[in-house]
């Protein structure tokens, strides 16, 4: 025992006396083991935490960890979709069955139902806000004349409108210069022009005090599908159990507004969706400004980008400008005149030049400023929380359907708000996925049919549809439907209190358990009880689905994340390959020095082997020195990978510079975790390559036979 | 049971592409307790004969026993420990480690015996340091020494486990006749005490008048035997 452990000794002290004889090849392969155990510590730290920041992200939002879809899918899942746009999914005709049979699976806590999907949303404009706040107070004067405020409302109102007429005037100049006067649309541009002649003409509002609802109808159907900035945008979101979903995604929260109340249909806009999409552009150039300025430090004198964000916000002050009418406008003017330091008398436009004239020095002012004093005047989003909004999308059939759908809030997922990849996903209920999808149980169809003719919903064909959404509302009766607010107050249209009263019904109708379960679902995410023993309950899901003759497909979430789950398995393959590299180099260096160093000892090798050593001996000799080498300079290196991890935390992390990175890293900057697991295997790793360098020249001093240290000199 | 039998042993080496017949057909048996010179001109063969005893090379034809064992049969692992037990070897050429001090090399045999306490170990090194002469040089690394003061090391590292037979190479060549001297005396002295055996090459008549006898070696044969009756 004691001799092992002389032995020992003395290995070691020639180990450590080679090594310091030696000390230019020492540092050398030194280097080399640092640098090979600094990549892999910091490499392992951060797949490692983005592992984890995927892992949250995912299984947090809509993954769970396992989904299951219709196995005679032609697509595959991707949640969150793939380069083709959404999956191409069969839909599991009952989900009911499927919960069934799946809740009984061992570690499954939650099964949530969903379709995910896409839709058009048709956005509201100036116009028809306007129009909308004109129309309020011609009630409010009807029901009782001598109302002062609505008088004085009305009138405001309709100096509003007749600015916003003006300004449609003159894009419609603009258009028709450039327009061919023979073209084929000529007829319809004349009847435009005639229209919009008729409401700038000086008779057109002592006629409207005459007839004032028949003034509305003609300003809602001729004039205000005119503006241009109408239009549709599109709307990615998941139609599910939305209580289950809010239960079993414990990310998700309603950063605005209520949560949609239990059983009931409605719609939670994803906040960043409604951020980049729904947003005044004035106030998102701001948001983005800031958010470059505050988390990236860029400056608008050195960054081409805030240039322009700069000018595009000074050039969009129009916008602004189009939502006030002249009360507003007066508010806004003596509201901004003292905080920017105007001179007294300065006009609006003037006073929204200064607003936006923005640098770095004034930046943060500014924006408070806006935040403070002129978004509260502001409709900052063209959907609002309490709206009803009209989503179509084409079903099944092909055909477009439509829904109307109450906005009961924004949602975000804690901690990747700003990931475009979770964060623009909206949440509704299921029925009315189901409505938009086509799809219904057959015991539900007639009811449900019955019930879409009561509210309005109206499925027309697809040629109408892109008609409507493409021809700029050449078709009446439908852009009726898909203005946006204009259904909230759809009492207000003559003739229409009945389909009001059945909305209303809808809206208000709480749907059971049994009618939630018992339809079409396109996916499900399975929670699990412990989360841990994902493979095992994979198989034992897919067991059951098949044992139950139910065609689904089981995959995990990092398989149903699609083309997000690849793009990690793409940097994994990269910081593998990059390892594979280093150290094949490095294999090659460590060897080539270990070979010169065997060589340069047969003498010292051969002598030993006279005197007595056995061939562990010289082998283990060898070994020691590199083990030694490797250990010291890994740890060093490892150390050092320590240090760089916890200086990338002490500045803040790497942040997220795309809505990608975003989302990989489940939040703005990725915050490396130094894990044991991730310094033990870059020592494991070095020493391994390190040894696995050094066997070759191991094997050469093993084969070193005593005859040949005599015949050397000293 | 004679310590050495060699029996009918040549050795070839290859000179490039000419056979160098440096061993042809010797026969030679030592007994216990001998102190043998083996003579002969340079190039006549001696450290090859010595290194076939020493189980450091292997004939090409013929066989060598050392402790009663035949050499050719013996494992890798079975002829190191014969050289680690039995055997101490005092290189023509020194063959010091060089990265350990003159005590450490004369102390790595006994290291890799295993079986002393450090500080009995260190009294045995000590003492044989004292005995050859370089007390003073034990922190010293072999680079710092003269070639005297190196053979010196060897001697004292070939004697330091206190093997049956010690085989000494040309083990006065770089020392002084005072020195040379010395080294024989303590030769003899653990000749005497311990009964170990010697067989040391050497041109030089005055350590060879201290033999039992000598073995004439001449271009690779034996050419005779005869005892120093004077010294006996
Ligand atoms: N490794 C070797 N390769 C080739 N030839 C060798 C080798 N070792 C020895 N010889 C040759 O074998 C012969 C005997 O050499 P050896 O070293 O045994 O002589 P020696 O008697 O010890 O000489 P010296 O007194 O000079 O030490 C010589 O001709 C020598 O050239
Ligand atoms: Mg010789």
């Amino acid at each position: 025992m004691s001799a092992r452990l002389d032995a020992t000794r003395v290995l070691l002290r020639i180990a450590f006396r080679n090594l310091v004889a030696s000390r230019v090849r020492t540092v050398i392969i030194g280097l080399i083991v640092l640098v090979g155990a600094l990549i892999v510590v910091v490499g392992a730290s951060l797949m490692e935490s983005i592992d984890r920041g995927m892992r949250t992200s995912i299984q947090g939002s809509l993954g769970g960890q396992l989904q299951v879809y219709q196995s005679t899918s032609e697509g595959q899942l991707e949640l969150y979709g793939g380069l083709r746009g959404e999956s191409l999914l069969d839909p599991i005709p009952d989900f009911a069955r499927v919960k069934k049979v799946l809740s009984k699976v061992p570690n499954v806590k939650t099964i949530v139902p969903m379709g995910i999907d896409q839709a058009l949303v048709a956005t509201g404009n100036a116009f028809d806000v306007t129009l909308e706040r004109l129309r309020a107070d011609v009630r409010r004067l009807q029901a009782n004349p001598r109302d002062g405020e609505a008088r004085r409302g009305l009138e405001a109102r309709q100096a509003h409108v007749r600015r916003l007429i003006a300004l449609l005037d003159q894009d419609l100049r603009q258009a028709q210069v450039l327009a061919d006067p023979d073209g084929r649309d000529a007829a319809l541009r004349k009847a435009q022009r005639a229209d919009l002649d008729r409401a700038a003409a000086p008779e057109f509002w002592p006629a409207f005090e005459r007839d004032r609802l028949a003034g509305l109808e003609f300003l809602e159907n001729k004039i205000a599908p005119l503006a241009l900035d109408s239009g549709f945008t599109f709307i990615r979101y998941v139609g599910t159990d939305v209580e289950a979903f809010m239960k079993a995604f414990d990310l998700a929260e309603v950063a605005e507004g209520k949560p949609i109340p239990p059983g009931r249909r409605g719609i939670l806009l994803g906040k960043q969706y409604a951020e980049e999409w729904l947003k005044l552009k004035n106030a998102r150039r701001l948001d983005q400004i800031k958010d470059k300025r505050d988390r990236f430090h860029a400056r608008i004198a050195s960054s081409e980008e805030l240039q322009r964000w700069v000018k595009d916000t000074r050039s969009r002050a129009r916008e602004i400008l189009i939502q006030l009418d002249p009360l507003q406008a007066a508010e806004a003017e003596r509201r901004l005149r003292p905080a920017l330091k105007a001179p007294q008398g300065e006009e609006l436009p003037a006073l929204l030049a200064r607003l936006f004239d923005l640098d770095d020095a004034n930046f943060d002012d500014h924006y408070r400023i806006f935040y403070e004093q002129l978004a509260p005047l502001l409709r900052l989003y063209q959907i609002s929380v309490g709206d009803t909004i009209t989503i179509k999308a084409p079903g099944k059939t092909g055909a477009f359907n439509a829904v109307n759908v109450k906005v009961y809030g924004f949602i975000q997922f804690k901690g990747i708000e700003k990931s475009g990849i979770a964060g623009t996903t909206s949440v509704m209920d299921l029925q009315s996925f189901r409505d938009l999808y086509g799809y219904v149980t057959r015991d539900k169809a007639e009811e449900l049919a019955k019930l879409r003719a009561q509210m309005g919903a109206t499925t027309v064909s697809r040629e109408e549809a892109e008609a409507a959404l493409f021809g700029g509302g050449a078709s009446a009766p439908l852009v009726e439907t898909t203005r946006t607010a204009a259904i909230d107050d759809a009492s207000l249209l003559a003739g229409v209190g009945e389909k009001r009263k059945a909305a209303q019904a809808l809206e208000t109708r709480a749907y059971t358990q049994e009618e939630i379960d018992g339809g079409v679902a396109l996916n499900a995410a399975i929670l699990l009880d412990d989360p841990s023993r994902i493979r095992e309950s994979q198989a034992a899901v897919q067991a059951a689905a098949d044992a139950a003759g139910l065609k689904l497909k089981v995959v995990d979430w990092e398989t149903a994340s699609g083309m997000v789950g690849q793009f990690v398995l793409l940097l994994r393959g990269i910081l593998v390959f990059a390892l594979v590299v280093f150290f094949g180099v490095a294999l090659v260096i460590i060897n080539n020095a270990m070979v010169m160093a065997a060589l340069q000892r047969v003498k010292e090798v051969g002598t030993m082997r006279a005197i007595g050593a056995q061939r562990r001996f010289v082998v283990a000799m060898l070994l020691v020195e590199i083990v030694a080498v490797s250990l010291v300079f890994g740890v060093a290196g490892a150390a050092l990978g320590g240090g760089v991890v916890a200086i990338i935390r002490a500045a803040g992390g790497i942040p997220a510079t795309t809505d990608l990175l975003f989302f990989l890293f489940s939040g703005p900057a990725l915050l490396p975790h130094l894990g044991v697991a991730s310094v033990a295997a870059s020592l494991i790793l070095v020493v391994a390559v390190a040894i696995a360098s050094a066997l070759y020249p191991a094997l050469i001093a093993m084969r070193v036979t005593p005859v040949e240290a005599m015949s050397m000199e000293d | 049971m004679s310590i050495i039998s060699v029996r009918d042993v040549s050795k070839d080496y290859l000179l490039g592409k000419t056979q160098v017949h440096a061993l042809r057909g010797v026969t030679l048996t030592v007994e216990r307790g001998e102190f043998l010179s083996v003579a002969g001109p340079s190039g006549s063969g001696k450290t090859t004969l010595l290194n076939l005893i020493g189980c450091v090379d292997t004939p090409t034809t013929g066989v060598v026993e050392v402790a009663g064992r035949d050499t050719s049969r013996l494992t890798e692992r079975a002829l190191t420990d014969l050289r680690l037990h039995q055997i101490g070897f005092i290189f023509q050429s020194f063959n010091l480690v060089q990265v350990l001090s003159v005590f450490q090399n004369v102390e790595f045999p006994l290291l890799l015996q295993g079986g002393l306490t450090r500080a009995e170990r260190a009294v045995r090194v000590q003492g044989l340091l004292e005995a050859v002469g370089i007390r003073e040089y034990g922190r010293h690394r072999p680079s710092e020494l003269s070639g005297g003061q190196r053979q010196r090391v060897a001697v004292a590292r070939a004697l330091v486990t206190r093997p049956a037979l010690v085989l000494a190479d040309e083990p006065t060549a770089n020392l002084d006749s005072q020195t040379g001297q010395n080294i024989i005396d303590l030769m003899r002295e653990m000749n005497r005490k311990d009964g170990t055996t010697f067989v040391f090459s050497t041109h030089d008549p005055k350590v060879m008048a201290h033999a039992n006898a000598i073995v004439r070696i001449a271009d690779g044969v034996v050419a005779g035997r005869e005892p120093v009756g004077a010294m006996a």
